[in-house]
C-alpha cells in the first residue's frame, strides 16, 4: 500500500513540475529565466562561432595592403573634406529642396536599373521601373516628386554588377575605391558601364549638361553623400575593415539574389 | 475591509522591516507585443508603438573630441589615429537648460542605435544631451582610460568622471540648470557607480540617476552572455556555418518579399515571416555580437598595454598592416577568457586584488548595495525576462531599490527601452 502511494506521489509530482515546465517557470522574485528553455551544446565547447567567423573573414583580398591605406585615406577625407561639405550643404539647404534634389538623381538612377532589369530579363521589375520613371518624370516634373512610391512602384537597385553576378561572374579580388568607398573588380567594371550607359542614355540632359556644368556633378555626390548613413568609424571597431568587408561582400550576395 | 487589509500590510510591513514594494508592472496592462526575450532584444519595439523623436534636422548637435590622454598618440600604432582623441556628441538646446549624460553600453559607440534614441527622447523633452561611449568600447579604452583594462566599474567609472569634467569644460558657455545621469546596460551599472564618486567629488551633484537594465553581478551577465554562442542551433552542417545560415534565410525572405527593402521594421516583419529564427538561432545571433564586443576588448587592452597575448610587443604595425591574424586570435577569446587572462592578473598587481568572488563583489551593483539603499535619486528599470539577469538578481533589486524599481513583465535585454509606455516613464521619472 505505502509502495503504491509512493508512485502515485511521483507520478504527480512529475506530472506538475511537467506543467509547471511548459508554463514557464517564474521565480519567487519575478524573475523569469528566459535562458532556461534555450537548449544547450552539452559540453559548452561547440566552436561555431569561431568557424562561422573565420568562414566570414575568407574574403579573396589580395591587395589588403593597398586597401587598407585606400580605406585610411577614405576615411580621413570623409572626417575633413566629405562630412564638413555634406553638413554645409544640409546647413544652408531647406529640408524640401534637398528632397527634391534626392528624389532628381534618383530618378536619373532608375535608368540603369531598367537597363539591369531588363538585361536579366526580370519582366516585373522592368515593368516597375519603366512605371516609376513614366510617372515620375512627368507626374513628378522631372523628377523632383515621387508619386510612383506612394502608389505602390518600390524603387529597386539593379546595377551592371549585379546582372554581371546574375549570370555567374565571381567577386573578384575586394578592392576599396578611392572615395566610392567598398567595392570588387566584378562591381567596379558595373560601375563603369551603368555611368556610360547613363551617359548615353542623356535622360532629361543631364549627363550632357554636366560635362560644361561640374556643378551638377558636385551636387550629385554631395547629394549621394548626404543619402549614405553610413560613417567610418561607425561600427567602433579595431577590425571595422575586416567588418565592412564582410558586410559588403554579403549585402552584394543578398542583392543579386533578389 | 479593504481598508482594514491595507491596514494590516503597512503593520506587517512595519513590524517585519520589509522594504517598499517595487513597481511591478502587470503584463496585461502593458501591452508590449513581443513575448520572446531574443525576439524583443534583437527587433526591439514595432515601430508604430515608438514614441514620437525629433528629426536629426531639428536637433542642434556636433560631434567634439578632446585630448584627454596625449600619450596615447604616441604609443598606438599609426592606424588608430581616429581613437586618439575622446569623442563625444552634444545636442544643445537655445539658452538654460537640464543636461543629461548618457553612457552606452558593453562596446558600444557614443553614437550607438541605443543611445541615439534616448538622445532623441530627452531633447524632444528638452534636455541638452551629451552622449558617451563606453568604457569597454574599443575609442573610449584608446582614448580616455587610464589604464584600458576596462571591468573594474570603479576605475571605469572615475575615467568616465573625468571625461564628463573635460566635456562641461569645454563648453563654458553652456548654460545648464541641472545634471541628470542615465545609461543603459553596462552603461547603466557605471552611471550607478558615477553618482557614487559624485557624491565625494560633487562636480555635477546629479539631482536624479535613472539605470536601464543594468547588470546585476557583472559576472553572472558575462556568463550568460558568454554561454548563448553554445546554443544547439538547428540547420547548421559542416557544409552551412551559423552566418550562412541566417544569411540564406534573409535572401528567402527578401526574395518573398520580392524586394530588398532595410528599414526600422525589418527584424520584426522578419520575425513574422516563414523564414523566423528560432530561440536557439536569435540568441546564438546575440551571443555573436557579444563576442565581437569581447574580441575588441580583449585586443584593444592587450595592445595599449603592451601584453603580448594577442599582438606582440613591438610587432611593426602601420595602415596597411593586416590585423586579420590579430582578429583571429582576439575572436577566441570571449569575456571570461578576457577577466582571466588580462583583468584579474591586472587588478591583483595594481589593487592586490585577491579572489574572483572579491572581484564579483566589487565590480557587481553589490558593492553599492549601501549607497544605492540610501540615495532616494537613484531609480531602476528593469524587465523580468532580461537576458543577462540570473536567480535572484531581482530579488536584490527588489531589496535595494524597493519602490524605486520598476519591474517590466517583458522586453528581454533593453528592447521595450522604445516603447511609449518606457519612454514615458522615463521622462516622468526625470521630471521628478
Amino acid at each position: 500500500m505505502a509502495k503504491i502511494d509512493k508512485k502515485a506521489l511521483w507520478l504527480t509530482l512529475l506530472l506538475v513540475s511537467g506543467f509547471a515546465q511548459a508554463e514557464q517557470e517564474v521565480d519567487p522574485d519575478g524573475f523569469k529565466q528566459p535562458l532556461k528553455n534555450l537548449t544547450f551544446n552539452p559540453g559548452l565547447d561547440q566552436r561555431e562561432f569561431e568557424r562561422s567567423t573565420f568562414g566570414a573573414l575568407n574574403v579573396y583580398d589580395p591587395l589588403e595592403s593597398w586597401n587598407r591605406r585606400v580605406y585610411h585615406f577614405n576615411y580621413r577625407f570623409d572626417e575633413w573634406v566629405f562630412l564638413p561639405v555634406v553638413d554645409g550643404y544640409r546647413y544652408v539647404t531647406p529640408t524640401l529642396v534637398q528632397k527634391g534634389v534626392s528624389n532628381f538623381f534618383s530618378n536619373l538612377g532608375d535608368v540603369p536599373n531598367l537597363l539591369n532589369s531588363l538585361l536579366q530579363l526580370k519582366g516585373k521589375r522592368a515593368l516597375d521601373t519603366t512605371g516609376r520613371l513614366l510617372i515620375n518624370t512627368t507626374l513628378g516634373v522631372a523628377g523632383l516628386w515621387d508619386p510612383a512610391t506612394r502608389m505602390g512602384l518600390m524603387k529597386q537597385d539593379e546595377d551592371f554588377g549585379q546582372t554581371l553576378g546574375h549570370y555567374g561572374v565571381g567577386d573578384g579580388p575586394y578592392l576599396m575605391l578611392p572615395l566610392l568607398g567598398p567595392s570588387n573588380l566584378r562591381d567596379t567594371g558595373g560601375l563603369v558601364v551603368d555611368f556610360s550607359a547613363e551617359n548615353q542614355v542623356n535622360l532629361l540632359n543631364v549627363a550632357e549638361a554636366s560635362r560644361n556644368h561640374p556643378e551638377i556633378t558636385l551636387l550629385e555626390v554631395v547629394d549621394q553623400r548626404s543619402t549614405v548613413n553610413f560613417r567610418y568609424g561607425q561600427l567602433n571597431s579595431p577590425f571595422e575593415y575586416e567588418k565592412i568587408r564582410f558586410f559588403y561582400t554579403e549585402s552584394r550576395k543578398l542583392r543579386i539574389a533578389d | 475591509m479593504q481598508y482594514f487589509s491595507r491596514l494590516a500590510l503597512l503593520l506587517g510591513g512595519l513590524l517585519l522591516g520589509t522594504p517598499l514594494l517595487a513597481a511591478d508592472i502587470d503584463a496585461e496592462t502593458y501591452g508590449y507585443p513581443i513575448t520572446n526575450p531574443f525576439e524583443a532584444t534583437i527587433a526591439t519595439t514595432p515601430p508604430e508603438l515608438r514614441p514620437t523623436l525629433p528629426a536629426d534636422a531639428d536637433i542642434r548637435q556636433d560631434d567634439y573630441q578632446l585630448r584627454l590622454r596625449p600619450e596615447r598618440e604616441f604609443e598606438l600604432p599609426e592606424n588608430f589615429w581616429p581613437v586618439t582623441r575622446m569623442r563625444y556628441r552634444l545636442a544643445e538646446q537655445k539658452g538654460e537648460a537640464p543636461l543629461i549624460f548618457l553612457i552606452a553600453g558593453t562596446g558600444a559607440h557614443y553614437a550607438s542605435s541605443t543611445n541615439e534614441y534616448l538622445k532623441k527622447l530627452f531633447y524632444g523633452a528638452g534636455y541638452h544631451v551629451v552622449q558617451l561611449s563606453s568604457p569597454t568600447s574599443y575609442d573610449f579604452m584608446a582614448s580616455a582610460s587610464r589604464f584600458a583594462t576596462p571591468g573594474l566599474s570603479s576605475d571605469d567609472a572615475d575615467d568616465l568622471y573625468r571625461a564628463m569634467q573635460a566635456v562641461r569644460a569645454n563648453h563654458p558657455s553652456l548654460q545648464v540648470s541641472d545634471y541628470y545621469l542615465s545609461g543603459y546596460s553596462l552603461g547603466a551599472l557605471h552611471a550607478a557607480f558615477v553618482s557614487k564618486l559624485d557624491e565625494t567629488r560633487r562636480s555635477f551633484n546629479f539631482k536624479r540617476v535613472l539605470l536601464l537594465n543594468p547588470p546585476v553581478n557583472l559576472y553572472t551577465s558575462i556568463s550568460n552572455l558568454d554561454r548563448l554562442v553554445q546554443t544547439q542551433v538547428e540547420g547548421i552542417s559542416n557544409s552551412t556555418t551559423f552566418y550562412e545560415l541566417v544569411l540564406g534565410k534573409l535572401t528567402r525572405y527578401f526574395r518573398e518579399k520580392g524586394y530588398v527593402d532595410i528599414n526600422d521594421a525589418l527584424l520584426y516583419d522578419f520575425q513574422q515571416s516563414p523564414q523566423q529564427l528560432s530561440d536557439e538561432q536569435m540568441a546564438m545571433l546575440i551571443g555573436t555580437s557579444f563576442r565581437f564586443s569581447s574580441a575588441d576588448i580583449a585586443f584593444t587592452s592587450d595592445l595599449i598595454n603592451r601584453r603580448g597575448l594577442i599582438t606582440p610587443v613591438n610587432y611593426p604595425i602601420e595602415q596597411g598592416t593586416s590585423l586579420t591574424p590579430f582578429f583571429e586570435r582576439a575572436l577566441q577569446c570571449d569575456f571570461d577568457c578576457y577577466m582571466t587572462e588580462q583583468l584579474i592578473p591586472m587588478w591583483r598587481a595594481r589593487y592586490d586584488g585577491g579572489t574572483l568572488n572579491q572581484l564579483i563583489n566589487q565590480v557587481s551593483l553589490y558593492g553599492l548595495e549601501d549607497y544605492l539603499k540610501t540615495s532616494s535619486k537613484i531609480a531602476v528599470m528593469h524587465n523580468a525576462d532580461d537576458v543577462i539577469l540570473g536567480p535572484g538578481d531581482i530579488g536584490f533589486l527588489r531589496n535595494t531599490f524597493g519602490d524605486r524599481l520598476t519591474l517590466y513583465p517583458l522586453g528581454g535585454h533593453c528592447g521595450n527601452l522604445n516603447y511609449r509606455v518606457n519612454s514615458d516613464a522615463m521622462l516622468e521619472f526625470f521630471r521628478g
